[in-house]
């Protein structure tokens, strides 16, 4: 007599342990949306549904998921649009895609939501988005069809919505791990034995160590974000990062502090992308003891910039970058602020290149790929990702929703996607809830630690 | 793409009824419409769509995978015969059907099926002067099918081109006489990425108010990118 296949509640229960604290997590239609409602409070990871919505908890009665049941949004979630959602997918910031395929095979292809009664059409909505983007991917399935044929197949019968992506599925009745090597069988169900599951299995498992499902959800807490100064939020910079400096060309939306902080951890070879490659000092703005990025270039710790413009606007007031470059002593990379800003949003949304008509037949175009498109010249330009980033903006909340004041938006919200640690200075730091969900622009999953900047610094914007 | 017509300005970008607001929509245009399979999609503009008549469309839409009782949506217009092709990643319930799954059946629609996040990508591409991306999705499956494939960090990717259409039918909250929009929760989504997207952007507004009535930091899509408002009550 095998035994009894699992209400979906304990295969999301089971799901849940697969999560971690401060995990974003995609969640496709069918059985994935139940894990929100397996979670004590649906805090402690952030939950993305492809229909615009970060951070929240169900069911409840205020806006739509992925699956039309209503949900509630957490203090703390934001909207967005589906063009970011497909970045937040795609772009490394999604740890783990929960999806309902109708087949999985022993090397991961999946085949995404079909019946025969859709003649071969396919549904794919964000499934395959989130089965390419995410670090990992989780498949939900009943283990067995209606008719008692198997989900999970040696080969996909029908053609696949992902080829090689899934990382582990999660039935019924046994959770198996995918890798390059086949299915491997590590949880049975209760009430299951290993001879039972392996005959409802249409495709090879290995079998080891066998342990017996459990579903005890974790407690999930949001990891700590606010830092007590510059000086600790950075300390693990490594010599030679890459770093995005955000700001345009004055000193406004520059993250001041951090960069006094950076400049006193005194950590070399950095490759700064940035707007400028610090002209506010001799752009005439004002105060002659402006902070920008001289202060890394004079302390000899830069040893390359990426930059739209990295010349002074008064050639007998050079920049401190300028110097070091006619000295030989760094690197440029002359990027049009445009394309600066594309290349920046492909390397944070999963982009890894895209073609611009900026600069085609010119000095900017040599080297790269021309194309013509539609009788238009364009040329091919990369993605960027930085290691570390750091922005300024006016309030975050402490799961590190950003908002801004006025133009230093501009570079900051692209910024902030692209780097592997993101690091923001802001005026205040406030509660979950007291920013708007409408009014988040940078949300709190692209942000990972969080400083106050000192009230000596807060001259500009 | 050739017989759109001029940008009215007479009466900046209010207009009194769908119909007029629709003015110019062609036989064989392309036509954007934002919302979500029934929810927050412009229903008014859509009625005023199959009140015109205007037949051969090509829509580009979430899909019509489901839709609220006594509302005429992305289905009821496809049901009338005036649309030809229809690109989505959903369009329609696998288990429910509807008139999109019939007429595509009966082999009156043409279904181009697109994963939302390349869909979302090949817009902004659109409006944003891109002409092509290199995106991962949909790498060695049938989303892949014929088109180039190139390796970037030793992963497959796919070339996906950029899209455009002639008209794009939005749905906002609340719009500013000048044409810039708020969208409410979710009702964001297709919009901002829609509205660049188009020749000739409308969008049927739940409240037009003044320039100055909207936070200069909240606005999401700015007016530049607006041609036509029309009231959605």
């Amino acid at each position: 007599m095998p035994g009894k296949p699992l209400d979906p509640s304990f295969v999301a229960r089971r799901v849940a342990q697969e999560l971690f604290p401060g995990a974003v997590v995609a969640l496709g239609p069918g059985l994935p949306c139940g894990l929100p409602s397996a979670l004590r409070n649906g805090s402690g990871v952030w939950l993305v549904s492809d229909s615009g919505f970060l951070g929240f908890q169900g069911p409840g009665p205020e806006a739509a998921d992925g699956e039309f049941q209503t949900v509630v949004m957490l203090s703390g979630g934001a909207y967005t649009g589906v063009v970011d959602i497909g970045g937040i997918l795609r772009g490394g910031h999604t740890d783990i895609a929960v999806l309902q395929p109708a087949q999985v095979s022993a090397n991961g292809d999946f085949v995404h939501w079909t019946t025969a009664a859709t003649l071969g059409l396919f549904a794919p909505g964000s499934a395959v988005d989130m089965a390419y983007g995410a670090s990992k991917v989780v498949a939900v399935i009943p283990h067995q069809n209606a008719d008692g044929s198997s989900t999970i197949l040696g080969q996909c019968s029908l053609p696949v919505d992902g080829a090689g992506q899934v990382d582990i599925i999660i039935s019924d009745a046994a959770v198996i791990n995918v890798s390059q090597d086949g299915l491997e069988l590590v949880e049975i169900a209760p009430g299951w034995t290993v001879d039972e599951v392996v005959a409802m299995t249409d495709a090879p498992l290995s079998i080891s160590s066998v342990k017996e499902m459990g579903f005890e959800v974790p407690a999930l807490e949001m990891p700590n974000k606010v830092y007590p100064n510059a000086l600790e939020a950075l300390k693990d910079v490594p010599e030679g990062s890459i770093i995005n400096v955000d700001g345009f060309a004055g000193p406004g939306g520059m993250a001041h502090y951090l960069m006094v902080g950076l400049r006193d951890l005194g950590v070399k070879g950095l490759q700064l992308i940035s707007n400028t490659a610090g002209v506010a000092r001799v752009s005439g703005f004002g105060a002659p003891n402006i902070i920008d990025h001289s202060i890394l270039v004079e302390n000899n710790q830069v040893a390359k910039a990426t930059a739209s413009y990295p010349v002074s606007p008064s050639a007998s007031r050079p920049s401190a970058f300028e110097e070091a470059y006619n000295r030989g002593e760094t690197e440029l990379e002359v990027v049009p602020q445009g394309t600066l800003a594309e290349r920046l949003r492909c390397g944070g949304a999963g982009v890894a290149a895209f073609y611009t008509p900026t600069g085609a037949g010119t000095l900017l175009g040599e080297g790269k790929e021309a194309r013509s498109i539609g009788g238009k010249d364009y040329i091919l330009e990369t993605g960027l990702r930085a290691d570390f980033c750091i922005i300024r903006g006016h309030k975050a909340d402490t799961l590190g929703n950003v908002v801004y004041k006025g133009t230093s938006r501009n570079f900051n919200p692209v910024m902030a996607t692209t780097a592997k640690i993101t690091v923001v200075e802001v005026d205040e730091i406030v509660e979950p809830g007291e920013l708007g969900p409408e009014e988040i622009v940078t949300p709190g999953l692209f942000v990972d630690r969080i400083v106050v900047r000192p009230p000596e610094f807060s001259a500009y914007l | 793409m050739t017989s759109v017509p001029e940008k009215p300005t007479a009466n900046g970008k209010i207009f009194p009824t769908a119909q007029a607001a629709l003015e110019g929509v062609f036989d064989g245009a392309s036509v954007l419409v934002a919302g979500w399979s029934g929810s927050d999609e412009p229903e008014k503009l859509l009625r005023g769509l199959g009140e015109i008549g205007v037949g051969n469309l090509t829509l580009v839409c979430q899909g019509a995978w489901a839709q609220k009782s006594g509302q005429f949506g992305i289905g009821d217009l496809v049901a009338t015969g005036q649309v030809k092709k229809m690109v989505s990643p959903l369009p329609f319930h696998p288990e429910y059907g509807g008139p999109v799954k019939d007429r595509w059946k009966s082999g009156e629609l043409e279904l181009e099926v697109v994963p939302q996040g390349v869909l979302a990508e090949r817009l902004r591409a659109g409006g944003a002067g891109i002409g092509g991306v290199f995106l991962p999705t949909g790498a060695r499956t049938r989303f892949a099918e014929g088109k180039e494939l190139r390796p970037f960090d030793g992963k497959e990717h796919v070339l996906e081109f950029a899209l455009k259409a002639d008209f794009a039918l939005l749905r906002a909250k609340t719009a500013d006489t000048l044409g810039n929009m708020v969208y409410e929760g979710t009702g964001r989504n297709w919009n901002p990425i829609m509205a660049m997207a188009a020749t000739v952007t409308v969008a049927e507004v739940d409240q037009v108010v003044e320039p100055g009535g909207l936070n200069p930091e909240l606005v999401i899509t700015q007016a530049i990118f607006i041609d036509r408002l029309v009231s959605a009550v």
